[in-house]
């Protein structure tokens, strides 16, 4: 991503310097700041031409719009310093607008995130600088996003809700009180003193911020929908439809993630190759050496067929060699009629030839085949019979045991149910997972001192990553309180949101 | 001489008496590996005689001069490897000579397997087990025939296994058999049932309990086993397996089934390829699959000629070949004397069953029957289990499992009295009491 208002730091330059004539700044603000509508991703790569010209136009808009020279009013831009000890932001101007929903005071410095900073150069409304030289986007991202601030598919997803127009602040896992979340406080206000006064009017509305920060070409307005639907699965507008696009990379670009342990966000089944049969020599009947007239085997070898010796035939026959040509021809005229089902049948059988299996294979005789059959039998049913005594295998529910229907519902549940509120998790906090933001939907009042009770806690992972289990999800959940936990997945830019919904089992009918 | 040609084999019809000559027939001249095709007119007979060369049906030699009779509906193939000429008396509805015959591919067959049998001789190994597959009227039964034929003239001692439910070439339909082959079948009547070992299945398709037909291919395959362990030619002689020609669905599978209960070597597929891509599929590698056509001769049967063929073979069973060798006894038997059952409870619908219980443990129950009107007709076999075993699961698998030792015919009931007329093969009293009902009916009108 990259270099939007590339300048090289190294070199020197004044920027207040470089100053645009009337005209050329009137070039600049009539040049269209709308964001090329992407479109939806074909499934597969079909090397057609159309497609090539397709993806070519696509990917040179974008670097058009990558390398466009942003044009901003010197006196707009909040100027800020990076402070890489604290990994922070320090404001050197005083804020704009987004003061309402960005930042804090620290000993009575407005500090920023990272992430917000680095989202507010992106937006045209921030010059950071670092040892007296101005940063570039791109620098911006270098220094800004490491493992002790957020992540870059961190900030993708920041960037992304932030655009839509919804608050985020961090959720600062590492300190959770219980207290607190019980209050619906973030975790985040006991970074902000509290006490300061903010001097800065909140009145003008979250949307209006956005809106300026619009002028930037890299937000565009039409992405502005309104609502996160924490259903299912939210996607964001734009991003519909491309998983299986993605599902298509995963596979074919990421044989690493095929072999974690872990299950993944997309599975995949491959297939071993078999390794070659054995040699069928080792065979007590050498059908090499017996020949029958197989009008099925398609070799060619066997067009003719030697005399049989007569002292094999009644009668000391003298038989003539014995042409299959002619039969190959006359054989099996008619067709079969199969319904449709039995078909299918056929069909699912067909998939698999017993002689692929290797230690099938590897069985010379029926002896050694049934033998084999046999242990595998046994090995499923003694798998099947592990969690019993073996000798115990009973029924869940004796038909004359149960009076009631709650009652023989009781006994065959067998999986019982989950809630992930009750209880501790007995798991330590693991690295993997984390809520990293809350989320606060557009519309409302948003004030940082109090922020109120988020409309959802993200927790940002991979595509390529694991799927969370049970644990973490209680983990996240005991964490998170009474505040769903939505995951965004990202996959090479894309973001989908994912949220578990709780849901409870029939327990009892009357 | 020898030779023959597959066609519907073992239904030679109910018909009087050896051949009653009427002299100056049609006379054929055949070249060598060429066949004389012909059907019998119903109710007709022919006769036919040898003139000159050699010549085989299914793979039993004609004696020269010697006449052959054939009841009506009779569907005969007389081959020759040599070139012959024959004579043919009595109306026949086609009859032509067809050049075009597999049985060179059927011999090289035989010499495949002729071969393995040496070989077993020499390494005193056990000798090829032959399973012949394949949709219905295709001549399974016949190449059967043939194969077996050829291998007791080499003085082999084969076995055949007769599977085919519905038109069973040993014992009455309803039955699974196997029978120990010493001598090549007679030209009229076939193989000759010596001392055949009978299962009781009690129904023409393997589809009404293809549980109990699957486990009766199991005990025959280890009764077979059994008497090869004991008897060296038996052993060496393998078997042939007569399969019915039911290839889809569980019928295919049952078929993969008897493959590994007989631990096959060899699975000679008549005439149908899918049957025989999927046995390549779905049976070991060392099993040697083989796709045969079938002969041009072979002639499809209607329901009704099925059966026909059937009734037949039960008159066959009480009265002799062509009715007239055997004398069956007719006398009365006491409900209180016997225990009638039939194997297979009705199917119960899964609801209806205790948790825990699984419906296919029906299809194995022994379900008693109480004598009744509605037995008139039917045919029971005589189970060979000891009457005095004790009761319960085991006497229930015992009598699954028990060989048959006879048939009878129930052909009248006096509830009153408490008695039943039967038909038997032999005098009162009945060897054992146990009685099998079957779903097949004879009603002995002839």
């Amino acid at each position: 991503m990259d270099a939007e208002n590339v300048q090289p730091a190294l070199v020197p330059i004044d920027f207040s310097n470089e100053l645009l004539s009337s005209s050329e700044l009137f070039q600049r603000r009539s040049q269209s700041h709308k964001i090329p509508v992407r479109g939806q991703k074909d499934f597969l790569p079909n090397d057609s031409v159309q497609q090539k010209a397709c993806l070519e136009k696509i990917l040179e808009e974008h670097w058009m719009l990558v390398t466009e020279e942003r044009v901003e009013r010197v006196g707009n831009l909040v100027n800020a310093e990076w402070i890489p000890e604290e990994k922070l932001v320090k404001l050197l101007t005083p804020a704009g607008k987004f003061w309402q929903t960005m930042g804090f005071s620290d000993q009575g410095k407005q500090c920023l995130f990272p992430e917000e900073a680095l989202y507010l150069m992106e937006c045209g409304n921030l010059q950071v600088f670092y040892q007296d030289l101005p940063l570039s986007i791109q620098e911006g991202y270098e220094s800004f996003l490491s493992d002790e601030t957020v992540t870059y598919l961190e900030y993708q997803v920041f960037s992304h809700l932030k655009r839509l127009g919804y608050v985020l602040n961090r959720l600062d896992a590492r300190s959770p009180s219980l207290y607190k979340q019980q209050l619906n406080q973030p975790p985040f206000s006991n970074r902000s003193s509290k006490h300061r006064k903010r001097k800065w009017s909140q009145s003008p509305s979250f949307r209006l911020c956005n809106k300026k920060s619009t002028s930037s070409p890299e937000v565009s307005s039409g992405d502005q929908k309104g609502e996160i639907m924490t259903s299912v699965f939210l996607e964001a507008p734009g991003n519909l439809q491309t998983k299986q696009a993605f599902q298509d990379e995963t596979l074919n670009s990421d044989p690493e993630s095929v072999k974690a342990p872990w299950r993944n966000w997309w599975t995949n089944t491959s297939n071993e190759p078999q390794p070659d049969s054995l040699n069928p020599s080792e065979l007590y009947w050498d059908f090499s050496c017996i020949f029958f007239p197989d009008l099925g085997s398609n070799s060619a070898n066997c067009a003719c067929l030697p005399p049989p010796d007569p002292s094999l035939l009644p009668g000391d026959l003298h038989v003539p060699e014995c042409k299959l040509a002619h039969w190959h021809r006359n054989i099996n005229l008619k067709k079969e009629h199969l319904s449709k089902q039995q078909q299918q049948r056929d069909q699912n059988r067909h998939r698999c030839n017993i002689n692929d299996d290797q230690e099938v294979s590897q069985c010379r005789n029926w002896v050694e085949y049934l033998e084999l059959m046999e242990k595998r039998r046994n090995q499923q049913q003694s798998e099947r019979l592990t969690n019993f005594d073996k000798h115990e295998v009973m029924p869940l529910a004796q038909p004359r045991k149960c009076s009631s229907h709650r009652e023989l519902l009781e006994q065959v549940s067998i999986i019982q149910s989950y809630d992930l509120l009750v209880g501790k998790p007995r798991l330590s906090d693991s690295d993997q997972w984390g809520i990293t933001f809350n989320v606060y939907q557009p519309d409302i009042e948003f004030k940082k001192s109090y922020p109120g009770k988020p409309y959802t806690r993200l927790c940002v992972s991979s595509f390529d990553g694991p799927v969370p289990n049970l644990h973490v999800l209680k983990q996240l959940s005991f964490q998170s309180g009474d505040v769903p936990v939505t995951f965004a997945v990202v996959d090479h830019g894309d973001i989908s949101f994912y949220c578990f919904k709780e849901f409870k089992l029939p327990t009892d009918v009357y | 001489m020898s030779t023959e040609a597959p066609e519907k084999t073992g239904d030679e019809g109910p018909s009087a008496g050896g051949g009653s000559g009427s002299g100056g027939g049609s006379r054929f001249d055949l070249e060598k590996e060429t066949e004389l095709r012909f059907e019998v007119e119903a109710g007709e007979r022919v006769q036919l005689e040898l003139l000159s060369g050699l010549a085989e049906v299914y793979g039993s030699e004609l004696n020269r001069n010697k006449k052959y009779t054939f009841g009506p509906g009779s569907k005969i193939a007389v081959f020759t490897w040599q070139g012959c000429s024959v004579s043919l008396s009595g109306k026949t509805e086609v009859a032509y000579i067809s050049k075009d015959t597999p049985m060179l591919l059927y011999l090289n067959t035989h010499a495949a397997l002729e071969q393995m049998r040496r070989q077993a001789e020499r390494d005193n190994e056990r000798g090829p087990r032959v399973m012949v597959v394949g949709p219905t009227d295709v001549g399974k039964s016949t190449v059967c025939r043939l194969l077996l034929n050829y291998a007791v003239r080499l003085g082999r001692r084969p076995t055949l296994v007769e599977l085919d439910v519905g038109q069973s070439s040993v014992s009455v339909p309803g039955t699974m058999s196997a029978l120990y082959i010493e001598r090549p079948a007679d030209v009229e009547e076939g193989f000759s049932v010596q001392a055949p070992l009978v299962f009781h299945f009690g129904s023409t398709t393997p589809g009404t309990n293809i549980k109990l037909y699957n486990k009766l291919t199991s005990c025959l395959a280890e009764v077979f086993s059994q008497r090869c362990e004991v008897n060296r030619k038996a052993s060496v002689g393998g078997c042939i397996i007569n399969t019915c020609g039911w290839v889809k669905g569980s019928g295919y599978q049952a078929l993969v089934h008897c493959a590994s209960a007989f631990q096959v070597d060899v699975v000679l597929v008549l005439d149908q390829e899918r049957l025989y891509n999927e046995l390549k599929r779905d049976l070991p590698h060392f099993v040697r699959v083989v796709l045969l056509p079938k002969s041009g001769g072979v002639v499809e049967r209607s329901k009704d000629c099925r059966r026909e063929t059937r009734d037949d073979k039960i008159r066959e069973y009480f009265y002799g070949f062509r009715g007239i060798s055997f004398y069956p006894h007719a006398f009365d038997v006491r409900f209180s004397d016997v225990r009638i059952y039939k194997i297979g409870a009705p199917s119960i619908p899964d609801s209806c069953l205790p948790l825990g219980m699984s419906q296919d443990d029906t299809q194995l129950k022994l379900v008693p029957v109480s004598p009744g009107r509605d037995l008139t007709h039917h045919v029971l076999s005589v189970s060979c289990a000891e009457d005095d075993t004790e009761g319960g699961e085991n006497r229930s698998r015992g009598i699954l499992e028990s060989p048959v030792c006879g048939f009878i015919v129930v052909t009248a009931v006096d509830t009153q009295a408490q008695v039943m007329t039967v038909l038997a093969p032999a005098p009162r009293p009945l060897p054992r009491h146990t009685l099998l009902i079957m779903d097949i009916r004879f009603i002995d009108l002839k």
